[in-house]
């Protein structure tokens, strides 16, 4: 009980300031709808408090378009279920945007409710299926599996300029759409797909496919499945002598990647977004800075920040516009081209989809470091 | 011809290792035809239970022989413990109830032992090490085989052979099939039948030992549930080769691993579950008592 009284003072002291600032028409409310606890909860209180470290900078600055902004935030927990309730909370507070979910499905299962109630809302999902209904309401802020299918398709053909290529997927429908969209991709730049296949995720033993490759000697694997595949199939395939570079999807991008391949894994590649350390814009050291100094901690992963950058592309949208009509805010982000952001410039298409993000190239050590390579 | 050689040596190596596990199956099944559908589950432990002995007393210590030596005697030794308790606690108790209570306690154990592991060392993939063999790798025209590879083969065919001499060249050995013919008769002739079902679990369970530890060894990454998987591969395997038979399993083991690495790289991974069972279904049609099982008339 002692823990609590801080606590309670403090939510008094919040309570008594907010009878004080005013009516309610005098406030913007911002929802914010991420999974606070459970499974994928550093990356929901990440998004959170980067929403609220957000809201804070603008308040001090004097607020947007005069009024102070203020964070409901609702939990979905990364549950459909739950992402529903949080949905018709969120409306019934009359909130203007809401950021998140962190998680495609939970983002799935909102999305209409927002739609139908005009309510903007920006998310970090990268199932394709977020957009597919082109709500006008829906802003991605990261990228589609699709976009990072072509920026590999065109590092591996023009920048690279492997001969031969091999895809290589598991039989999830992640993966496989990953690698029918790279495959796909590397035939559109000019490449030379010699073979695309499929492994059992979990199986284990690998080397009857790679086999198979070795006897077309390829020049570059590009695998889109997970880490726990991806790390065998690496180092099997050195076992097996085939002297190709192993690509690696952003599902590769992981510590235990490098345990499983051991020696291997020294020279792979791996696709991804940048991790927040590696974001070379100012805004991007600003924010990092700011959010380590006010919570004492890093930002738990790229996905918050991507969160953070749709409200400030929101907060952009009415100043530009000088309106709260979300339709207005709405059409004004179909046009927006190069707004910078913290994970880098923010352009949206007329159907909410994110453009242009941009991909790293990460090349793994020999003491398993990263090192960027495309530029 | 090299890539169709390459597939041979792929195939052998896991083969072998099917072959270890299947030889815990038709053992125990030999003696008292039991399924032991706890025996994937104690390969998945050893393969735990060595990487935690490794960890904690050698990690240091690089490739070293006296530390791979170290970490199977005592992984072996462990696993065949259990072995034995779980025929203590969950097959003795049930020897003269229906067949049927036996395979349900067999399942039963089976999932004790899996959840046990998950609980105690989490449900996540846990990674062996690189440096427990050399990572040599030898070539012969075109043909590679890596030094793990080689002693896997090597290991699995010298505990083959000695388990074959074991059993049909030794006093203890004759005990073991006088059991498995006649477990009444044997009592009578002053053999002792529980000593002897001991000893079979001891030998089972060690072997799965051995087989979960090149497991982690040669593939690196182990999951609390990869009992299931490969238990379900040695099981068909014992039954390709006639259940009950030692020498089948063996046979058996090899040529499941074989077939699956054939099937694997000239059609599809995909399909290597699919094809592994059709071949089981042409065994039992054709050869009920699987592709061993006629020739000899004693089971063990």
């Amino acid at each position: 009980m002692k823990r609590m009284l801080p606590k309670l003072a403090a939510s008094a002291v919040v309570c008594a300031a907010l009878v004080t600032a005013g009516s309610a028409a005098d406030v913007i409310k911002i929802g914010v709808q991420a999974p606070i606890t459970g499974k994928y909860a550093n990356e929901g209180q990440s998004i959170d408090n980067g929403v609220r470290l957000t809201v804070e900078q603008v308040n001090a600055a004097g607020g947007l378009l005069g009024k102070q902004l203020e964070v409901v935030s609702c939990d979905d927990e990364g549950k459909a279920q739950k992402a529903a309730i949080c949905a018709r909370k969120l409306v019934n507070e009359g909130v203007l945007a809401v950021i998140g979910s962190y998680t495609s499905g939970a983002t799935e299962a909102a999305q209409t409710t927002y739609y139908r109630n005009k309510i903007l809302q920006t998310s970090d999902g990268t199932s394709d299926s977020l957009t597919k209904h082109k709500y006008w309401t829906f802003f991605r802020n990261s990228f589609q599996n699709s976009a990072q299918a072509e920026f590999t398709a065109k590092y591996l053909v023009k920048e690279k300029g492997y001969k031969k290529i091999v895809v290589l997927s598991d039989y999830s429908s992640y993966a496989v759409g990953l690698a029918d969209s790279a495959a796909s991709a590397i035939k559109a730049e000019g490449g030379n797909l010699i073979y695309q296949g499929k492994i059992k995720s979990g199986t284990q033993n690998f080397t009857a496919v790679l086999t198979k490759i070795k006897s077309m000697e390829p020049d570059a694997i590009y695998f889109s499945g997970y880490y726990t595949d991806g790390g065998l199939i690496r180092a099997q395939q050195i076992q097996l002598g085939i002297k190709a570079d192993f690509i690696g999807g952003d599902s590769n991008d992981n510590p235990d990647f490098m345990k499983l391949a051991g020696k291997s894994a020294e020279g792979t590649l791996l696709v991804n977004f940048p991790t927040p350390d590696f974001l070379p814009y100012d805004t991007a050291k600003e924010f990092l800075k700011a959010y380590q100094d006010k919570y004492g901690m890093p930002v738990s992963s790229v996905w918050a920040i991507m969160n953070v950058d749709g409200l400030r592309a929101i907060i952009h949208g009415v100043e530009q516009t000088k309106s709260l009509d979300t339709k207005t805010i709405s059409d004004y982000l179909h046009t927006l081209r190069d707004f910078p952001g913290i994970t880098g410039p923010v352009s949206f298409r007329e159907d909410g989809e994110r453009i242009n993000t941009k991909f790293n190239v990460y090349e793994v050590q020999a003491d398993n470091s990263y090192k960027i390579i495309n530029n | 011809m090299d890539i169709f050689l390459q597939q041979l040596v792929n195939g052998l190596t896991i083969g072998s290792l099917y072959a270890l596990v299947a030889l815990g199956y038709t053992m125990v099944y030999g003696v008292m035809k039991l399924i032991n559908f706890a025996h994937g589950d104690l390969v998945a432990l050893s393969a735990f239970a060595g990487l935690t002995i490794y960890t904690n007393i050698f990690s240091d210590s690089g490739t070293s022989i006296v530390a791979v030596i170290t970490v199977f005697m005592f992984t072996a030794a462990i696993i065949a413990v259990v072995g034995v308790l779980l025929e203590r606690l969950a097959y003795r108790p049930l020897r003269t109830a229906p067949r049927l209570s036996a395979v349900v306690s067999a399942l039963g154990a089976g999932l004790v032992i899996q959840n046990a592991i998950m609980l105690i060392w989490g449900p996540n993939m846990k990674i062996f090490p690189s440096n427990l063999f050399p990572s040599t790798i030898y070539e012969i025209n075109g043909v590679v085989i890596t030094f793990t590879q080689l002693m896997i083969l090597l290991f699995s065919s010298v505990l083959m052979i000695a388990l074959y001499l074991f059993i049909n060249k030794t006093k203890m050995g004759t005990a073991i099939r006088a059991v498995a013919i006649d477990q009444d008769a044997a009592k009578l002739m002053g053999i002792n039948v529980n000593k002897i079902i001991m000893i079979i679990f001891i030998i089972g369970s060690g072997l799965g030992a051995v087989a979960g530890l090149f497991i982690g060894i040669y593939y690196r990454g182990i999951t609390f549930d990869m009992g299931w998987m490969y238990g379900l591969s040695a099981f068909v395997a014992a039954i390709i080769g006639g259940i009950g038979n030692i020498p089948g399993a063996m046979f058996g083991g090899l040529m499941l691993g074989l077939f699956n690495a054939l099937i694997s790289g000239y059609i599809s991974s995909a399909w290597a579950e699919t094809f592994t069972f059709m071949l089981l279904i042409v065994v039992l049609i054709f050869r009920p008592t699987g592709i061993l099982g006629e020739k000899v008339a004693e089971k063990v």
